[in-house]
């Protein structure tokens, strides 16, 4: 057990790495075991980012998509791009529908913005978004002919969720006809992305009049009491879907507690500690609400306060540890794009070309690789988002990643930045197969999670079933058969899926 | 998918996620099981002809019957340069049935040789005029229709939603010849196999010494899902199991080449190689997996297929009977490649356990440009197999299933396409529901369609709201 004053050791550090980053990096791991950081230090530092205000642009969809994926290589600070992929996920929107390379890229630049901010001011512009709006039919929600797509997500998705965490609704379908009503009126410029208010109070086209009537919510939940709450100061107009946001943010659950922040904080301990069952269990419950009364995210709404509180938490490091595995010990799969991202930036090894793929192999598409291991980033699956963890795995996936890790260990003769080049991550001096091993976890951030059966089962291989007990990598033949397969077994194992 | 470097010559077939595209209506487990129906000893096979196929000349009206079809026919399609006009000559040895609303005489393409011999071995159904409501002319977005069979909204692709009631994660039920999974499979829930050629596939090994260390490779990769297979958590046991399944699935397909080539190869390369065109070649490789199964081969079930062939998209220069014309060089690929792979399965002996179903994302304009033809609406879907009620007698108008399309000038819309029809109309349009449907009921085994397929609502006469699972044709 431990507290914000915990000083990290190894272990502990890599998972922090992991989780808030794209693995973890032998310097970076250095500096915290150096430094002596405590918990609450290093998540001071990572949270503290100055992060960039990055916009995926491109003719198509796809060339927005490859340079977020090479932005996210490159990236200075990775908890950044994670949260951005959080974001992205919760709000989820897809270009399939969508069709705007230019509002897409918009839409993941706000997320760059907003990503540990204001959750409230967060939710309001998302309100606003240009994709969002075309996305969930608030360009198709019009008084005369309403529209409850986007209504029923807002409450349903991004803030409150169908029922509270004792498992009473949060809201009626009555809630999400009055919401809807307040969301009339708005449009967006196509070319610019610019959302509009239209106050057609003169206008012939009624089709396209804001609903001014009077409006109530909330009468029957939200600990409200029987009054509701009215956000229809009549002529209110284009703020009304802000106060929409602001009665959303008071709303209380059955326990008493606000909504909006038990889930949210909920949503956050899933994508960064680990999975969380339903209905939720009175151990997850209380570090649900430590983390949210600890950060005052309730009041604030501050996501960076309420990550804070979620780093220093032990429910983080409960999988930092490998040894001993248990039933209960809730290992998460990294996302495909976790996966790849985290390789690419491990090893050094850059996307060639402007239709980026691994310099080795038969030259695949990053973004088809991406989509063959379950995830096209900008087309989410649905307004669900993508179902995570074990939803990640099939015989599918797996050959997907099995591919992908191939090719990097083949790519061999690339230029300097796009070749691998394992001799960057380890002495060719070293004989001795555990210390090999070693050093090549150690590259790639999973020292901590091996088993000793896996581990014997790749020190096995590295001495071909004890064989030859010393390697010479210093030999041509050797280290390419022998180091670059032990590369590509280790990031094909199944423990290099978790994080 | 070429294949650029020797040492890489293992690696083209990739494992690819479909992608499940709306809620995880299958995540539940009750529901899964409700649906757990069974396509049992057969094989579904889908061909899909990418880029629109001008339905009008390949499923065409060779007399008026008691209607005024072949008029208006002659009246849109032209003879002379250019003119995609099929004479009553030109289609003089494809007749087929006659049409159900107007008893129009029927006639393929005549460069549908192939698929006039399977009508008169009685195994070619013939379904017109099928399609959905307010039709789209983008072809992302109309073959997506087709796909999902779903025009509302976003979800998995129809069989995808099938495959994900009826089998689990580590399962590999379907194989497609393709880069990646395609459309109609789309599903988060089980494993589909793309692959360009069997021989090919394989577990992605990184071959610098050419394969001499495989074997430690694969020990070391087994032990490592091994090790994870004991684990006590779930998600660790999980990916073991899930990466076992994926390293034998890998291994037993590559070996249904040589085992098709040792057992059939003398016999039935050269009817595939004389055909010599893509769609004979990936449905060869269809072949090989289904006699796979039949011999039993350890960890090879795939019962579900799909190959594409393009070249559909005829907007100019696109020929009518002329044999070095366009459109006859694809008809004669589909149909003579369709022949062959038929008379394949006939002589395995799975003649009657093989269900084929052509389909193209629309039709094509019927009045035709310079030389070609622009987008259109209905089309029609040809369904191939043993147990295919096809053929002269196959039903009340032989084989031939679904009205044409009503093209006559006055009945078209703003786009001069054919209108989608419901209800009572005598030129009712088949909706492609109706199709899948009778599919998934009469061959897949499923006891309600409803359950993958949701009818319409809105005006009875211009959307699909009351569901046909029994079209005849199964």
């Amino acid at each position: 057990m431990g507290d914000a004053n915990t000083v990290l050791d190894a272990a502990s550090a890599r998972h922090l790495l992991r989780r808030t980053g794209f693995g973890a990096a032998p310097k970076n791991l250095q500096r915290i075991l150096d430094g002596g950081l405590t918990r609450g230090q290093a998540a001071d530092q990572l949270i503290a980012f100055k992060g960039k205000n990055f916009t995926p642009k491109g003719k198509y969809i796809d060339n927005a998509h490859d340079r977020w994926v090479k932005f996210m290589i490159k990236a200075k600070y990775p908890l950044q791009e994670k949260l951005v992929l959080f974001w992205h996920d919760h709000f989820a929107t897809s270009n399939v529908k969508v069709q705007n390379v230019r509002t897409m890229g918009l839409q993941i630049r706000l997320m760059h913005i907003m990503c540990k901010g204001s959750f409230k001011d967060f939710v309001k512009a998302m309100n606003r978004d240009a994709a969002m709006i075309e996305f969930l039919d608030t360009v198709r929600n019009h008084k005369d002919i309403p529209n409850e797509n986007y209504a029923r997500e807002l409450q349903e998705l991004f803030t409150l969720g169908v029922h509270d965490f004792a498992g009473n609704p949060n809201y009626k379908q009555e809630d999400i006809v009055q919401i809807a009503r307040a969301l009339t009126g708005w449009d967006y410029e196509y070319n610019t992305g610019i959302s509009r208010f239209h106050d057609y109070d003169h206008d012939y086209n009624a089709d396209f009049l804001a609903d001014r009537g009077p409006k109530v919510i909330y009468q029957s939940t939200g600990g409200f009491g029987a009054g509701g709450r009215a956000f229809d100061v009549n002529g209110e107009g284009a703020q009304e879907i802000d106060t929409v946001i602001d009665i959303i943010f008071d709303h209380t659950d059955t326990n008493g507690k606000n909504t909006v922040a038990r889930r949210t904080a909920r949503r956050l301990l899933e994508y960064f500690a680990h999975p969380i069952n339903d209905p939720i269990s009175p151990a997850d419950v209380a570090v649900v609400d430590q983390v949210v009364a600890e950060s005052g995210f309730d009041a604030n709404w501050n996501i960076g306060g309420l990550l804070r509180a979620i780093f220093v938490n032990d429910a983080f490091y409960e999988t930092a540890a490998p040894e001993p595995f248990t039933g209960s010990t809730k290992k998460s799969v990294k996302w495909p794009i976790d996966y790849v991202v985290t390789t690419l930036r491990l090893l050094g090894v850059n996307l060639a070309s402007k239709f980026p793929y691994v310099d080795g192999g038969d030259y695949q598409r990053i973004r088809d690789q991406l989509t063959s291991m379950g995830q096209t980033l900008l087309e989410p699956p649905s307004v669900f988002g993508w179902d995570w963890e074990s939803s990640w795995i099939s015989s599918a996936t797996l050959l997907a990643r099995y591919n992908f890790a191939t090719d990097i260990v083949s790519a061999r003769n690339g230029s300097k930045s796009t070749a691998f080049h394992p001799e960057r991550f380890i002495q060719l001096t070293l004989t001795d197969p555990d210390d090999i091993l070693a050093a090549v976890t150690d590259a790639l951030g999973i020292t901590d999670q091996l088993t000793a059966a896996e581990r014997n089962a790749l020190v096995d291989y590295l001495t071909d079933g004890g064989a030859n007990p010393t390697l010479d990598l210093n030999d041509y033949d050797t280290r390419n058969r022998k180091l670059h397969g032990l590369f590509a077994l280790v990031l094909q194992s199944p423990a290099y899926q978790l994080h | 998918m070429a294949i650029t470097r020797r040492q890489f010559i293992k690696r083209t077939g990739a494992v690819a996620a479909g992608t499940l595209l709306g809620p995880s209506l299958f995540s539940n487990p009750l529901l899964r099981k409700a649906l757990a129906d069974t396509i049992g000893d057969r094989y579904f096979i889908v061909v899909y002809l990418d880029g629109g196929n001008d339905g009008l000349n390949t499923v065409t009206p060779a007399t008026n019957g008691g209607g005024t079809l072949r008029d208006a026919y002659d009246a849109a399609r032209l003879t002379g340069g250019g003119g995609l006009n099929l004479s009553p000559g030109d289609l003089a040895s494809t007749h087929i049935g006659t049409d159900p609303n107007t008893g129009a005489q029927i006639a393929l393409h005549p460069g549908l040789i192939g698929l006039k011999n399977l009508w008169d071995l009685g195994k070619l159904a013939v379904v017109q005029g099928c399609g959905y409501p307010d039709y789209s002319l983008s072809h992302d977005q109309s073959r997506s229709i087709w796909q999902t069979a779903n025009p509302l909204g976003l979800t998995g692709g129809w069989v995808g939603r099938y495959l994900a009631a009826n089998y689990g994660g580590s399962e590999i039920p379907a194989v497609n010849i393709a880069d990646s999974v395609v459309g109609e499979f789309k599903t988060a829930a089980t494993s589909i196999i793309t692959l360009d050629r069997l021989e090919d596939f394989g577990f992605p090994y990184d071959e610098f010494d050419g394969g001499s260390d495989d074997g430690f490779k694969r020990t070391a990769f087994l032990a490592l899902c091994n090790a994870a297979s004991g684990n006590a958590q779930s998600v660790v046991k999980y990916i073991g199991d899930s990466g076992n399944a994926t390293l034998l699935g890998s291994e037993s397909y590559p070996g249904l080449h040589s085992l098709y080539e040792n057992d059939r190869g003398t016999i039935w390369d050269p009817q595939y190689d004389a055909v010599g065109r893509s769609l004979a070649n990936d449905l060869r490789e269809v072949a090989k997996v289904i006699y796979g199964v039949t011999q039993g081969v350890p960890n090879v079930n795939a019962r579900f297929f799909q190959v594409r062939n393009g070249g559909y998209d005829t907007h100019s220069d696109q020929g009518a009977a002329q044999t070095d014309g366009q459109h006859y060089g694809l008809h004669r690929e589909l149909g003579d490649s369709l022949n062959v792979f038929y008379q394949d399965c006939a002589d395995m002996g799975v003649a009657n356990k093989v269900c084929i179903v052509v389909w193209s994302e629309f039709s094509r304009r019927i009045q035709q440009n310079d030389s070609g033809t622009d987008h259109g609406s209905q089309a029609p879907v040809f369904v191939i197999g043993g147990a295919v009620r096809g053929g002269p007698s196959g039903g009340s108008h032989g084989g031939v299933y679904g009205n044409h399309p009503n093209i006559d000038d006055t009945a078209l819309d703003d786009e001069g396409n054919t209108v989608y029809k419901q209800g009572a109309d005598p030129f009712r349009s088949t909706d492609l529901r109706d199709v899948y449907g009778t599919i998934l009921k009469h061959w897949l085994g499923m006891t309600d369609p409803g359950d993958v397929l949701t009818a319409d609502g809105g005006d009875p006469d211009f959307y699909w709201t009351s569901p046909n699972f029994d079209l005849g044709f199964l």
